[in-house]
């Protein structure tokens, strides 16, 4: 794309060959006496004492699972337990090396990585910060109670430990005082103070965010990596796949320029236990032999990839540290395929079916807590009695927090009886904030300089002359300008903003609503992402994870589709399951497209109205478009924003003076009544506001009746009151939009208004909606899509007999028994 | 094995029956042929008959509870059969052998109740015309649907109000909560509170709207019965030898008064005015005929009487009051009438004010015979027999002199009977 990079074909065409270099598989030979000169004894020893912590922790997990009891202390836990007995050495090893601005993402497998990391940062942070953390963390609560459990425990070190443990685990038990109130839960304990960012249940899930957060770091100027630790039965995951490729893109070397050019910080991690859940990767679903292969299928420095033993904690943390040097010289991304197993099954239901005791007991044999405590042993560093100490003193210290973490009175599960709409209140975090960060964004040049601006500032911002007729197109302010303007300001005004998708950078965008940013905008800034829909939305949630504001383009709504995971279950999801300690300022830009069949012409708005925590809107008009992009640009939750392709260059034709020049905001939320009128409201969605302007005047002109133009604007949230109040008036309400009418928001729509206003109505909501079908080829999409006409016979079907209609369309209750008999 | 015996559905528009005695309790053995229960509609009774044997297991509603139609009302089956899988709401009923079962199970049935408030007169009304209809007191019945599958909507509830002006709006009359007090010092012995009917109730409240709705009058006048009289006694006499029914002076009215009506100048007696602006004229006569039953006054319908002869409309008429008597009338029978022909002459009746059947616009009254006298051609003075007519109109629709001329028409018609058989 870029037109400084010449697609020579005198190159291109040339014979040669592709060279590997040797991949290194368990390499590291050091022995702790060798490491005694990187690492203290204390260390040494500590290494050890994690791991203990860690499958002790696990233990105790176990025997609560399973007997409902832990030490004495009773207790029953009903939710999830996804154990990493084994694989201890690998996260203390990589624990040991990482930094608190080093960022870790996780799988349903992470206990052992969170609480080594937590264990590591509480080591290397000072005291006064630590204790800054403690007593602000979710306003103090778990710190108070630690105060109060411990008044005698006067070492701060010691302190975190007691305040890390009791927030991971009331986390787990779905307490209040857990680290996300008990909304992330076992497979979610996270704490960012720390660097441990959000672990993922879904599989592989954890890939493309983590690629965000690399981003975050290099575009903010960030210290530190990011590290996606994922299992080897992530690696049959398209998104994963999607991840690599967005974190090698050759732009960040060839195109970015200054301090941003060079490799992301990025280490892919591959926790490698052998097994998806019980599918055994090696062998049996996959055929890389070993993970450690695909770097080489990467980038020609193969990811720096190796493969590491990840039953010694130290050559996990020397190949760590390898790496993690090599990305701060921006030779990354790296990777890394650490060789571990778990004991445990995939959880409390796994019956170990697809593998023989005695393959658990030859891992056993090599038990890091053996093997390494030996190693120790014969180094000279402890006697073996130290060992059964430490072991014996993380018991009672699990114990005492098991009490307290399961105590009703010292730690409450949310109260929704007290409190019913608390979760609801963390949907959405609803503030506004005009810059994610202070300092000065990075541009290149004064906006005016943007051609694009100087193009519009010759425009009309009405779409009707004074002449009364329309405005010529390539004279109109229009809705793609509206959207553009809002973006463009927001670039000078936050310098977090990024904005990426396909083919947004040189061409503009394929709709053209970028065109004019690529002179005024570095490439850090604004880029071509690969097609690789679910690392698009992947990434920018981790984006905004790490504190930025990002705009995501999805070129046809069709493509949702590609990234489903990442749009319904990240996205959406991650401010409630961190209890709003994380926030969310992510535009998801989604083009509806028409005139390109059945794979390019869907509406899916309705399926994102569907999933809780998303915010929704889809305007139609200029004024509209720049004030909601505006709004969207200006919070801190995920809106997807929904454009029609049918209708980008449409002038402002409702505003009265147009649409301003300087900055305003629509709230997320509100409809907006287009053309008042006493007989029937007409309510739309998205572009079929033209058609029900068009109804609107047929029904005027053959029938006299006078109908009322209701744009929804937003989908999620919605206010009805306006509607309602509108429906009172008429007493008749039709709604209409491209979706397919089955399952459309429409009906959702239309079913809240039977409730709310069923009194006041002369006939029941009526939804015009597109048919059941394949969108089928423009020139026959007439008979797909809501059409005027349609409008009018439904009403005279269903709402109001209009004397002498001849109806296009068959609105009869036996056509509709027979679609739905049908399912068509 | 169990049978449940549901309350079957008489008549398409029917939606569900007042349960009105059991004749069987539960535990009683029951034969084939057995009377289970007796129910009614709004318009007709009639009987239930086990059609298998065995013992009543389970009654699901107690006597006087409206039941929709192809519900469960009771399980027939072998003693100690668990018969609780058949109650309507899907609850246990109580077992037969506790004392008083039936007093649970309708309790149990919530539903029964709500489909019980739904309006008898199939209304169908938008919430928005039903609200606009309540403000203005106005009938929603009475307004002329024209909204999508016949349902009233606003528009036309404006319609009616702009026809009608204000009209009263129904209430019911406090009367039951007022007697009690009012017969306080009564000795309980000396009076016997009955619940009304069914029936009877659909009567009252018919009866009430027709005289508070409408503008009635009646017009009487009389005939000279002499040529209808030996036409029925030569009929008589030759009934065996034709075949024919025994005719009665009655049927030779409805006959006349079919034909009669049937002349396009009085086609507004022949009509149903539906309220607001709209009348519904019939291609055909539909004769109403009062018939006196023990439960009350029940009129079934002979469809296009105009178009029967003599003797068809003679059988239908002894057929149908002999279904009525039976409470075997199917209540699809008892509606759609154009007008309606009442005789209370047999039982010496002079002159009378027959009450119009709505949404009908007018009603016949037929009179005793009497001897009349007048003077003859030959100045002297001649006795013959004359007959009373009693006429009731609509004055909404019907003005006096329309009335008067179908009257003095209809005269004619009974005067020159046989001109009439010439059609």
């Amino acid at each position: 794309m870029p037109k400084s990079q010449f697609v020579d074909p005198n190159i291109l065409r040339s014979p040669g060959f592709i060279s590997f270099t040797d991949i290194p598989v368990n390499q590291y030979k050091k022995t702790i006496a060798d490491e005694r000169a990187n690492y203290t004894d204390e260390q040494l020893m500590n290494v050890y004492a994690d791991m203990v912590f860690c499958r002790e922790y696990e233990t105790m997990i176990n025997l609560i699972k399973t007997t409902s009891e832990y030490n004495g202390v009773a207790y029953s836990h009903p939710g999830p337990a996804h154990l990493s007995m084994g694989q201890e050495a690998s996260a203390v090893g990589q624990a040991l090396v990482l930094d608190t601005d080093d960022y870790s993402f996780g799988s349903h497998r992470s206990h052992g990585e969170v609480l080594s990391r937590g264990l590591s940062a509480i080591r290397k942070l000072p005291n006064d910060r630590l204790l800054e953390i403690m007593k602000t963390y979710n306003d103090g609560v778990i710190y108070k109670i630690i105060e109060k459990e411990f008044k005698n425990v006067t070492d701060t070190k010691l302190f975190a430990t007691y305040f890390f443990l009791y927030g991971a685990m009331a986390e787990m038990f779905a307490r209040e005082t857990g680290f996300q109130k008990g909304l992330g839960g076992s497979m979610h304990a996270f704490f960012t103070p720390f660097g441990i960012y959000p672990n993922n249940a879904i599989v592989g899930g954890s890939a493309d965010i983590a690629v965000g957060a690399a981003l975050y770091k290099r575009i903010n100027r960030q210290p530190g990596i990011v590290i996606a630790n994922i299992g080897d039965g992530a690696l049959g995951c398209g998104p994963v796949w999607e991840a690599l490729c967005m974190a090698t893109m050759d732009q960040y070397k060839q195109l970015w320029e200054g301090d941003m050019k060079g490799g992301l910080p990025f280490l892919f991690n591959i926790f490698n236990n052998q097994y998806g859940m019980g599918g055994q990767t090696r062998g049996e679903t996959m055929g890389y032999d070993f993970p450690a292969r695909l770097g080489a299928g990467i980038t020609p420095n193969q990811m720096l990839s190796e493969r590491v033993d990840g039953y010694n904690p130290l050559a996990v943390a020397d190949a760590t540290l390898r790496q993690k040097q090599a990305i701060l010289e921006r030779r990354g991304p790296a990777m890394l395929d650490v060789v571990t197993y778990r004991f445990a099954g995939h959880s409390p239901s796994d019956s170990s079916s697809y593998r023989e005791k005695a393959e658990v007991e030859a891992w056993q044999e090599h038990d890091p807590l053996l093997t390494y405590r030996k190693a120790l042993i014969e180094a000279g560093l402890a006697k073996d009695s130290k060992f059964e100490d430490i072991l014996a003193k993380t018991k009672d210290e699990l114990t005492h927090i098991l009490k307290i973490a399961t105590d009703v009175e010292i730690s409450p599960r949310m109260n929704l009886i007290a409190n019913p709409n608390q979760i609801g209140d963390l949907m959405f975090s609803n503030q506004k904030i005009a810059a994610m960060r202070d300092a000065q964004p990075d541009v290149l040049g004064p906006k005016e300089s943007s051609p694009r601006v100087q193009q519009i500032a010759k425009k009309e911002r009405f779409g009707i002359g004074a002449d009364g007729k329309p405005v010529s197109k390539n004279k109109v302010f229009n809705i793609r300008d509206g959207i553009f303007e809002s973006i463009i300001d927001k670039y000078y005004e936050d310098p977090t903003l990024i904005s990426y998708g396909e083919d947004v950078r040189d061409w503009g965008g394929a709709f053209a609503v970028y065109r004019g940013l690529t002179e005024v905008i570095p490439y850090h800034r604004l880029f071509n992402s690969p097609i690789s829909e679910g690392a698009i939305v992947g990434a920018a949630t981790g984006y905004a994870m790490a504190g930025g504001r990002v705009i995501g383009e999805i070129m046809y709504c069709d493509f949702l589709g590609r990234c489903g995971d990442e749009l319904f279950n990240q996205l959406p999801k991650w401010q409630a399951m961190s209890a709003g300690s994380l926030t969310m300022p992510v535009v998801i830009r989604v083009s509806v497209g028409s005139k390109y069949g059945a794979q390019h012409s869907q509406d899916w708005t309705s399926l994102c109205g569907h999933i809780p925590g998303l915010k929704v809107c889809f305007p139609a008009t200029p004024y509209d478009a720049k004030g909601l992009m505006a709004s969207a640009l200006e919070g801190t939750d995920p809106v997807i924003f929904f454009e029609s392709q049918r209708i980008y260059d449409m002038g402002e034709l409702f505003h009265e003076g147009g649409v301003p020049t300087e900055k305003y905001y629509i709230e997320i939320g509100e409809p907006d009544v287009k053309r008042v009128g006493k007989d029937v409201t007409i309510l739309s969605i998205g572009s079929t506001l033209y058609r029900a302007v068009k109804a609107a005047d047929m029904l005027k002109e053959k029938y006299n009746l006078e109908a009322e133009l209701i744009d929804a604007r937003s989908i999620n949230p919605f206010n009805y009151d306006k509607v309602i109040e509108s429906v009172k008036k008429t007493g008749r309400i039709l709604l209409t939009s491209d979706a397919c009418e089955r399952v459309s928001f429409l009906k959702d729509m239309a079913q809240s208004i039977s409730e709310l206003a069923f009194d006041y109505l002369d006939a029941p909501p009526v939804v015009v909606g597109a048919r059941n079908w394949i969108t089928p080829a423009h020139e026959i999409e007439d008979f797909f899509f809501p059409q005027p006409e349609w409008m009018l016979d439904a009403i005279n079907e269903k709402i109001l007999p209009l004397p002498g209609h001849v109806a296009t369309a068959n609105f009869t209750a036996n056509e509709q028994l027979r679609r739905a008999r049908e399912g068509v | 094995m169990a049978t449940p015996v549901i309350m079957p559905r008489q008549g398409q528009s029917v939606e569900s029956c007042i349960l009105a005695k059991w004749a069987k309790k539960v535990g009683d053995t029951v034969a084939v042929g057995d009377l289970l229960f007796s129910y009614e509609t709004d318009k007709a009774g009639f009987e239930e008959e086990a059609k298998v044997a065995g013992t009543l297991l389970a009654t699901f509603f107690e006597e006087g509870d409206d039941v929709p139609c192809l519900v469960n009302v009771c399980v027939i089956g072998e003693a100690g059969e668990d018969a609780a899988a058949f109650a309507p709401d899907g609850t246990a009923a109580a077992p037969a052998a506790e004392a008083a079962p039936a007093a649970e199970a309708p309790k149990a049935d919530a539903p029964v109740a709500a489909v019980a408030a739904a309006p008898k007169e199939n209304v169908f009304a938008s919430p928005r015309a039903r609200a606009a209809a309540d403000r203005a007191g106005v009938d929603i019945r009475l307004a002329a649907a024209t909204g999508p599958n016949g349902r009233v909507i606003e528009r036309d509830v404006d319609a009616l109000r702009a026809a009608v002006g204000r009209l009263p709006k129904h209430e019911e009359v406090p009367v039951a909560a007022e007697a009690p007090k009012a017969e306080a010092a009564v000795p309980a012995a000396a009076f016997e509170d009955v619940k009304v009917p069914n029936i009877r109730k659909v009567i009252a409240k018919t009866m009430h709207a027709s005289l508070s709705e409408m503008a009635q009058l009646t017009y009487n006048t009389s005939f000279d019965a002499t040529g209808l009289l030996s036409y029925r006694a030569k009929i008589k006499a030759s009934m065996e030898r034709l075949g024919l029914e025994n005719i009665t002076l009655n049927d030779l009215i409805l006959f006349v008064v079919s034909r009669t009506l049937m002349m396009p100048e009085h086609k507004d007696l022949n009509a149903n005015f539906l309220g607001g602006d709209t009348i519904r004229y019939f291609k055909n006569v539909n004769l109403g005929v009062a018939v006196d039953t023990p439960r009350g006054l029940m009129v079934p319908t002979i469809f296009d009487a105009n178009l029967k002869s003599l003797n068809e409309i003679c059988a239908e008429v002894k057929s149908l009051a002999k279904l009525c008597k039976g409470c075997a009338i199917n209540p699809d029978l008892l509606k759609g009438g154009s007008f309606t022909v009442s005789n209370l002459g047999s039982l010496g009746i002079e002159s009378f004010t027959p009450v119009i059947n709505p949404p009908q616009t007018a009603i016949l009254g037929v009179d005793t015979i009497s001897p009349k006298v007048r003077a003859a051609k030959d100045g002297s003075i001649e006795l013959y027999q004359s007959m009373g007519l009693s006429l009731t109109c609509d004055h909404r629709v019907i003005d006096g002199t329309p009335a008067a001329k179908f009257l003095k028409d209809l005269v004619i018609n009974l005067e020159n009977f046989e001109v009439l058989l010439a059609r």
